[in-house]
């Protein structure tokens, strides 16, 4: 928990992975790390080849990292490595169509002594559609892990930034040894956020500004292409700005606009509308009044992967008065709406994709199953998370379906996906294999009125870079909300330092709260959240923006006796 | 041959409907209302009939042609659609406030029909409100003219798209406590603003000349003209010189009103409005001369230093000079009471019933450019309609039903608790704020440019 530590920790961590990788080049190989083959077989797991197809008993044979056949009577080589897949249901490897994973905002520039703030540069400005998500993305980041773990192999990173943040890339979650790139500059990322303090400030600006710039690119590429033929001109100035702006307006990439509302939607449609350029639309969160507005445009769509947080619905008490019982029911209802718009936009006939900027990947799994049954079909949601994301993305020969000749990304669930008691063995991306621990679900202690006991002292470990330390969670029931307190190693010293835990959320046998942490003047959140069963927990950690952490937590029997 | 008629007039009337997109219009006859027309005189026992959104007929003993509602308003009062020439109701953003002229920018862009203080305006008789960018800048945003076609979800259909272009501009405190003391920029006073306005012209009519030189060069054969850098901020500045554009000024005093009244002059501009304008009775005559008047405020002021200099006698004053006078809202909650404070210009300056309509009616509209369409009870105009239990400048006016476009969108007997249109998944209660304090709205969004001055403040604490 040490600041310093961490950091220190992190620092070796990444030394050691540098020198593992060069190793990892020699031909001896010290770290142990370079797998024995490259060809596997997973023999007669119920393998589901695309949405909408049935499951079937079958083999699948992976090698060079594709996928070499699908099939009953395929033969296979000596060197491929079986793994038994009866029990296992195999899907295509899920693919983001927006993701910040990996991604580290750059650091804002420095303002130059004669700055003004009506006229800013444009990169101070936050318009820098020359910057790379590449350049931002780090395969390392723990949390490539994390989502791999719920099944993604291919994102398209999106860079962090202003209005204009820059181009997006379509990478793999894969192997720390390559660099992972599928194709570059797929897309520019833009948004409707002003620069704080200096223009453009608002949606208004941007709205006015990227108009601007986008028919001064315009202008620059009708000066440049007659500077180029007609003798005797003035050089005309080419700015980074408009250099890279030009793959936009020539319609060779499409701007990706992080639109969340209805009307964000609308205002990005309508300078699509005025400029003519290729439009996707992504990070939608409320949409169910564009649908057809959304459909008639032709853009492409990626839904926030996320579902409203429910804590205003939880708030609601029967015993409120008949006046606020109705303020209820719209609210109740304004939530049930939200998740149901997914299923709304299939009906409506609009292919989607998935956004997972801004989402945890923990809460992934549970949006989805919320949304298949709210209106969903897990065919569509399967599409909106394979096949519809490779056609977004130019990806349809490589990716998205279980077929010969395709990248080798898989799911091997232990289940079938979306069903709640599904867990995710092994994940392929481009054929490296991936392994995570499952566990049979046990019966879990409950309390009188049927829910997990979880209130109690636990001791509790936690595993990170910086070593292990651990202390005591305490959590008390209150009503049907719980409360308690942690103990950590004190971050400004020596000793333990105690915070109030808080939004302890226990929905049937997972568990999250969260708690803040002041190290060296900084607040960090702490969010923890895994599944409880019998009086142990297992959990991960994330702290701010460092990762996350294995949490392991054992409740300390009462000498009180359970009724 | 009766029949064929009817089948194309059908037909007629169904293509034009779709001409016209979402925008709903209606039909219907108001029957044996005292009818204020505001510029034909008072019609007692009257009827007013109403197709396709446009007054058909004004008269007695009209009978509703089939299918069409008729609603008998007898003992009430009908009266147009009240207008409020300044309001920021329905926007999501009021003020990119981070430069001194931000003429680019359009309100239109940030229109939220979602916004449950159109509702409110209605149930208080207002049929149109004028969206105006904030008072930060010097030469703000481009607006908007809203029509209050409540229950739309499309920001376009509740944009009076036939109405002209207007363009917010503001003097004195507001854009030098922005600009000059919170950014150390100019302008920092008075003189900084009317230093701006002239500069800001005279490079649109050079940007405007380079242009045209560019044009005329460029349809040569042969030539080595490159287009000139596209600037839309000097492109709507040289669109306000050819008058195409309407100001609405926010000002207080009188020497900076003639300050612009002079810059106006000085550019040929003739389309000119000023708003708030405490001080105006101190240059009626000039307003009434070179503008398109005043837009008021019935008695609000001292709400900081150059508003001190005030009177209620302003709108009579200002009417009584001849400029164009109307009383405006600025503000969620004062525009749901619009026709009081109209009547205030009854007690503070003697004002009949017509001037006092006019005020927040056809004067209204006249200097939103709309006059033609709206603001008076007149065959041929759009029908949009007020019914007032009590005379509207009574203090015991309550209004009834409000129609836009022959459109019913408030009764007052179907008035629900809950009007709103969108509800947060996500928050309990929702924050309701019906007074926010005179300047919330129009200085909103420019709170971030005071932190260098702030902070310049507690340094020398």
């Amino acid at each position: 928990m040490k600041k310093p530590l961490l950091y220190a920790g992190v620092f070796c961590f990444m030394v050691s992975g540098l020198l593992s990788s060069t190793l990892a080049l020699a031909q001896s190989d010290p770290s142990g790390k370079k797998p024995i083959t490259d060809t596997y077989a997973i023999t007669n797991a119920t393998v589901f080849t695309s949405p909408g197809q049935a499951g079937v008993k079958t083999t699948v044979l992976i090698k060079n990292g594709l996928i070499q056949g699908v099939g009953n009577n395929l033969a296979l080589p000596k060197e491929a490595k079986t793994i038994a897949g009866d029990s296992l249901f195999i899907y295509p490897g899920f693919i983001a169509g927006a993701s910040d994973v990996g991604i580290t905002r750059p650091k804002d520039p420095e303002r130059p002594d004669d700055f003004v703030s009506s006229n800013p540069s444009d990169e101070i400005a936050g318009i820098t559609p020359w910057r790379s998500a590449v350049d931002q993305f780090s395969i390392k980041d723990s949390k490539v892990d994390d989502l791999r773990k719920v099944g993604f192999t291919i994102v398209q990173i999106s860079p962090e930034g202003g209005m204009i943040a820059g181009k997006t890339a379509i990478v793999l979650l894969g192997s720390e040894n390559s660099t992972n790139i599928l194709k570059e500059n797929t897309a520019l990322a833009a948004n409707f956020r002003g620069s704080r303090g200096m223009y453009p400030g608002t949606a208004v600006g941007v709205m006015a500004k990227f108009r601007e710039v986008y028919d001064n690119t315009m202008l620059t590429s009708e000066r440049s292409q007659k500077y180029s033929t007609v003798a005797g001109l003035k050089r005309p100035e080419i700015t980074p700005t408009y250099s890279a702006m030009q793959e936009v307006t020539t319609g060779q990439i499409p701007v990706m606009f992080t639109t969340s509302s209805d009307l964000e939607i609308r205002r990005a449609i309508s300078l699509q509308k005025e400029k003519g350029f290729k439009l996707v639309l992504t990070g939608l969160e409320e949409y169910e009044g564009v649908l057809d507005v959304i459909k008639a445009s032709g853009a492409a769509v990626l839904v926030k992967l996320e579902i409203p947080d429910d804590k205003a619905i939880k708030a609601q008490k029967d015993d409120a008065t008949a006046e606020v019982k109705e303020l209820n029911a719209r609210v109740k209802k304004a939530y049930d709406d939200a998740i149901a718009q997914a299923g709304k936009l299939e009906e409506a006939g609009i292919p989607f994709a998935f956004s997972i900027v801004g989402v945890k990947s923990g809460d992934i799994m549970k949006a989805l199953q919320k949304m298949i049954a709210s209106g969903l079909s897990e065919k569509a949601a399967l599409a909106a998370l394979t096949t519809n994301p490779a056609s977004i993305l130019g990806l349809t020969k490589v990716a998205g379906s279980i077929e010969k000749g395709k990248m080798a990304n898989l799911i091997l669930s232990t289940d079938s996906l979306f069903t709640e008691d599904a867990q995710i063995k092994h994940i392929v991306v481009d054929g490296i294999i991936y392994d995570y621990e499952t566990k049979a679900k046990k019966k879990a202690a409950k309390d009188g009125n049927g829910a997990m006991k979880i209130e109690g002292t636990w001791e509790y470990t936690s595993e990170s870079p910086a070593g292990s330390s651990g202390g005591i969670l305490v959590i008390k029931k209150d009503g049907s909300d719980y409360s308690g307190t942690i103990t950590y190693d004190d971050p400004s010293g020596a000793g333990k330092a105690t915070s109030d835990i808080k939004n302890v959320n226990l929905n049937g046998s997972s568990l999250s709260f969260s708690f803040d942490v002041t190290a060296s003047g900084m607040d960090i959140t702490v969010d923890v959240s895994g599944e409880v069963s019998e009086g142990s927990y297992d959990a991960t950690m994330t702290v701010g923006e460092f990762g996350s952490f294995p949490f392991k937590g054992t409740l300390t029997p009462t000498l009180i006796a359970n009724k | 041959m009766k029949k064929v008629n009817y089948f194309l007039a059908a037909l007629l009337g169904l293509s034009i409907q779709f001409a016209s997109a979402q925008v709903k219009k209606g039909s219907v006859l108001i029957k044996n209302a005292t009818v204020l027309t505001v510029t034909e005189g008072t019609l007692e026992n009257s009827d007013v009939l109403v197709q396709d959104g446009i007054i058909k007929k004004v008269g007695q003993n009209l009978n509703a042609p089939n299918g069409v509602t008729t609603i008998d308003a007898t003992g009430k009062y009908l009266m147009p659609g009240i207008i409020d020439a300044h309001s920021h109701l329905g926007l999501d953003v009021v003020n990119e406030a981070t430069s001194p002229i931000v003429a680019e920018v359009r309100m239109k862009d940030m229109v939220n029909p979602f916004e449950v203080g159109i509702y409110r305006a209605l149930a208080g008789g207002v049929t149109i409100s004028h969206a105006m960018h904030g008072s930060a800048n010097v030469i703000g945003g481009q607006n908007a003219t809203l029509k209050h076609r409540w229950g739309s979800t499309d920001p376009a259909d509740i944009i009076m798209q036939e109405a002209p272009r207007t363009i917010k501009f503001a003097l004195g405190e507001n854009p030098t406590r922005v600009h000059g003391r919170g950014n150390g920029i100019q302008p920092r006073t008075r003189m900084g603003v009317e230093a701006i306005l002239r500069n800001g012209f005279n490079e649109a009519i050079q940007y405007k000349k380079e242009w045209a030189e560019y044009n005329a060069a460029a349809s040569q054969k042969g030539n080595t003209a490159l287009s000139p850098v596209h600037n839309e901020r000097l492109e709507i500045l040289s669109d306000i010189l050819d008058g195409k554009i309407i100001i609405h000024c926010h000002s207080y005093r009188a020497d900076e009103i003639y300050m612009l009244i002079n810059v106006a002059r000085d550019f040929g501009i003739t389309k000119l409005v000023f708003q708030h304008t405490n001080e105006g009775f101190k240059v009626a005559p000039e307003i009434a001369e070179y503008t398109m008047g005043a837009s008021v405020f019935a008695d609000w002021w001292a709400y900081k230093f150059e508003v001190y200099y005030s009177t209620a006698y302003n709108a009579a004053i200002l009417t009584e000079n001849g400029a164009i006078t109307s009383i405006n809202s600025d503000d969620a909650e004062l525009i749901r009471h619009l026709y009081h404070e109209a009547a205030k210009t009854q007690r503070y300056g003697g004002m009949t019933d017509e001037q006092a309509l006019s005020m927040i009616t056809i004067n209204p509209a006249k200097q939103l450019g709309i006059a033609d369409k709206v603001g008076s009870i007149e065959e041929g105009k759009q029908a949009d309609l007020v019914i007032f239990e009590g005379h509207p400048l009574s203090s015991y006016a309550v209004p009834q039903m409000t129609f836009v476009d022959g459109v019913k969108y408030f009764d007052i007997k179907e008035d629900a608790d809950d009007q709103r249109m969108k509800i947060s998944a996500t928050e309990m209660v929702e924050p309701v704020m019906i007074y926010e304090g005179h300047d919330s709205r129009c200085m909103q969004d420019t709170e971030s440019l005071f932190e260098t001055t702030e902070s310049l403040f507690l340094l020398n604490q």
